[in-house]
């Protein structure tokens, strides 16, 4: 069958439906009900407007040519996609399911989020859309990235904290799955990532497929010979976004990259397929490689960036890395923040700490590939939203004076 | 008047306690007794049998502690017994390995409702093969293709879940839920009737609905009530059964 009439439901070895009876005709219905809108010319139509007036599509690539030049080798583009309404690629997914829940006739939307950005990206669509919506977000990044749970409460949404687990991302995900569970007849469940299970790993590629689209175009345009792209994955929406319209391809090379956190021991990374943690379970409602014990026990994960700090990765990249069309490596947190500077003083342009990871990969390879080549990297956030953490970790003494000064005047 | 199957968590609040937690259970008067293995992400469970998941797993709970006490509860109570756990778990260990395993502590039956008979991990075929009783779950508003995939299974066993969503909130038997446990009857498959039940009186209701009635959260409440006083629950066992 075609790509118009049905959702992908496996990659290879990956994927699946792993949900209870009572998730399944929710899931059911999206798998019948999304193919249905994406070839309605209507909902076509809606999905462009809105990428065009209220997302600001297309978003930029841009010759970072002083990174270059200072690295001596090949040519960086990157992909501006944080200059995206609410400062990442989140909102394209945000836009296009929220425009489907409303059209399957849904009054409310639920949603995880680690970093925020996914909140924040929904509590904007569904604000916009007049749709009520709840957010569910571990205590742990409630707690680190206030600012963005500042800015759901305004757009209209109720920020739930979780405090249940290692209160990250994954136990927002099992909190919004159990309201889900009783709650689906009028309410849809807005996933942030290319994850959980199908048909919500092939709905997010396809809307977040944009960004790779525009790039390609943006590529030809500069008559450069790119020889890699690069993005950061967490769960992978934006990797597997950017790849899209190179994944049946042979080149370029397409690398993903991991969080390297602060070693390779269990419990400091999030390296699922690049690290010797790693193994194929079955979490969340899909099959794919997880940071898991031999119990099947997901395991704690650190990195830096919220973004990244997720025990699993979505199902297609996982087939990709194993094929090997997708490329894996990990960047620390340490080269994670001396990319943020360098990018920054080189080139004006201030990564988000998940996309720094990114660019920490294209500094290393840019040499390694060599002049007269170029290399894409998707900036899939900008910086602003993690002051709170690099402005610690760089400038610690300052920052906290300022923090300080903060209370004693208010 | 339906059976009880008391369900309680492995390793919660400690492997000891939960061994005693079951043997309470069964001297007040349980019918069968549902071991859960606890998971890191039970999703499917309310926040108490989260939470108690949590703490099962913080006191070191590993999938060998829970083979080894459902054996002991088997020899000790000869209670038929059902382990309930999640699908990480299985493919973990791998399902003929976790099949055979269960039914050589004397298992009846395997319940795990994120596998289900079309993304099953090959469990229905090892239940066979390892001569356990692979338990699909029925949730209302389940499609008639759905329900005929489970017939197509032949389970000796069905568990019917009594409300949309999770365990432990509160549950009317209404017309609609006496429909829905009516329509499962016709699987011909034995029903066990889970979610939510927790006063004499909706046990009683499901007479001549359900051949078992599945109660977990329930206990679980008493048990923290109690300060975690295992010997609480025979107490609690007997008043649903009217002993």
């Amino acid at each position: 069958m075609s790509e118009a009439t049905t959702t992908a439901d496996y990659f290879g070895a990956y994927g699946g439906r792993y949900v209870g009876e009572t998730l399944r005709p929710a899931l059911d219905q999206l798998a019948a009900e999304f193919p249905r809108a994406w070839r309605d010319p209507d909902f076509q139509r809606e999905l462009q407007r809105t990428q065009k007036d209220f997302i600001g599509r297309p978003t930029p690539f841009l010759y970072a040519e002083n990174v270059s030049r200072a690295l001596g080798g090949a040519d960086i583009y990157i992909k501006m996609e944080g200059l995206a309404h609410t400062g990442a690629h989140k909102i394209n997914n945000a836009v296009g399911q929220a425009l489907l829940a409303r059209r399957l006739g849904k009054k409310r939307v639920i949603a995880e989020t680690g970093a925020g950005q996914h909140g924040l990206a929904t509590a904007a669509a569904c604000a916009r859309l007049g749709l009520s919506c709840r957010v569910y977000m571990g205590a742990v990044d409630v707690a680190r990235q206030r600012p963005n749970v500042f800015a759901m409460e305004m757009l209209g949404a109720e920020v739930m904290s979780i405090d249940a687990g290692s209160r990250t991302l994954k136990d927002a995900i099992n909190a919004a799955l159990r309201d889900w569970s009783a709650s689906f007849p009028d309410t849809h469940y807005l996933i942030g990532s290319a994850l959980g299970p199908s048909p919500f790993p092939e709905m997010v590629r396809r809307l977040q497929a944009v960004v790779g689209a525009e790039t390609k175009a943006q590529m030809r345009e500069t008559g450069a010979d790119f020889a890699a792209l690069v993005a950061c994955v967490g769960g992978g929406s934006n990797a597997i976004g950017f790849f899209s319209p190179f994944i049946d391809g042979s080149a370029p090379r397409l690398i993903g990259v991991e969080a390297g956190g602060r070693g390779t021991g269990a419990g400091d990374n999030a390296s699922r397929m690049t690290g010797g943690v790693a193994r194929v379970g079955v979490a969340h409602g899909y099959k794919s490689r997880f940071l898991m014990d031999d119990d099947g026990q997901l395991l704690p994960t650190h990195s830096i960036s919220a973004g990244l700090d997720y025990p699993g990765i979505g199902p297609q990249l996982a087939d990709l890395g194993e094929s090997g069309r997708v490329e894996f490596t990990a960047a620390t947190d340490a080269e994670a923040l001396d990319a943020l500077r360098f990018f920054a003083r080189h080139e004006g342009v201030l990564f988000a700490l998940e996309s720094a990871h990114a660019a920490a990969a294209a500094m290393r390879l840019a040499p390694a590939i060599g002049r007269g080549r170029a290399i894409a990297v998707n900036m899939s956030g900008r910086g602003d939203k993690d002051l709170f953490i690099t402005a610690k970790a760089l400038d610690r003494e300052n920052w906290l004076a300022f923090l300080q000064s903060e209370i004693d005047h208010a | 008047m339906p059976k009880l199957l008391a369900h309680f968590v492995a390793g919660y609040p400690n492997l000891e306690q939960s061994r005693r937690v079951a043997l309470a259970l069964a001297a007040g008067g349980a019918d069968g007794l549902e071991i859960q293995f606890p998971f890191s992400d039970p999703s499917a469970d309310g926040p108490l049998i989260e939470r108690a998941c949590h703490a099962a797993l913080h006191a070191g709970f590993k999938i060998e502690d829970g083979f080894r006490l459902a054996a002991e509860l088997v020899k000790a109570t000869a209670l038929p017994l059902f382990i309930m756990t999640y699908a990480s778990l299985v493919v973990a260990k791998g399902s003929a390995n976790f099949a055979a395993r269960a039914a050589a502590a004397g298992a009846r039956g395997l319940i795990v409702p994120d596998l289900p008979p079309d993304y099953d991990e090959g469990l229905f075929a090892a239940g066979r093969a390892a001569g356990i009783a692979v338990i699909p779950v029925v949730a209302p508003g389940i499609t008639d293709a759905r329900m005929e995939l489970l017939k197509r299974q032949r389970p000796e066993y069905v568990y019917t879940a009594m409300r949309l969503g999770i365990t432990g909130g509160q549950t009317i038997l209404d017309a609609a839920s006496i429909l829905h446990l009516d329509r499962v009857a016709k699987l011909g498959a034995k029903n066990i009737a889970g979610f939510g039940v927790r006063t004499r009186e909706q046990f009683l209701a499901l007479t001549g609905h359900a051949d078992a009635v599945a109660v977990g959260s329930h206990f679980l409440a008493c048990l923290e009530q109690s300060g975690n006083n295992p010997d609480a629950l025979r107490g609690v066992a007997a008043a649903l059964k009217g002993n």
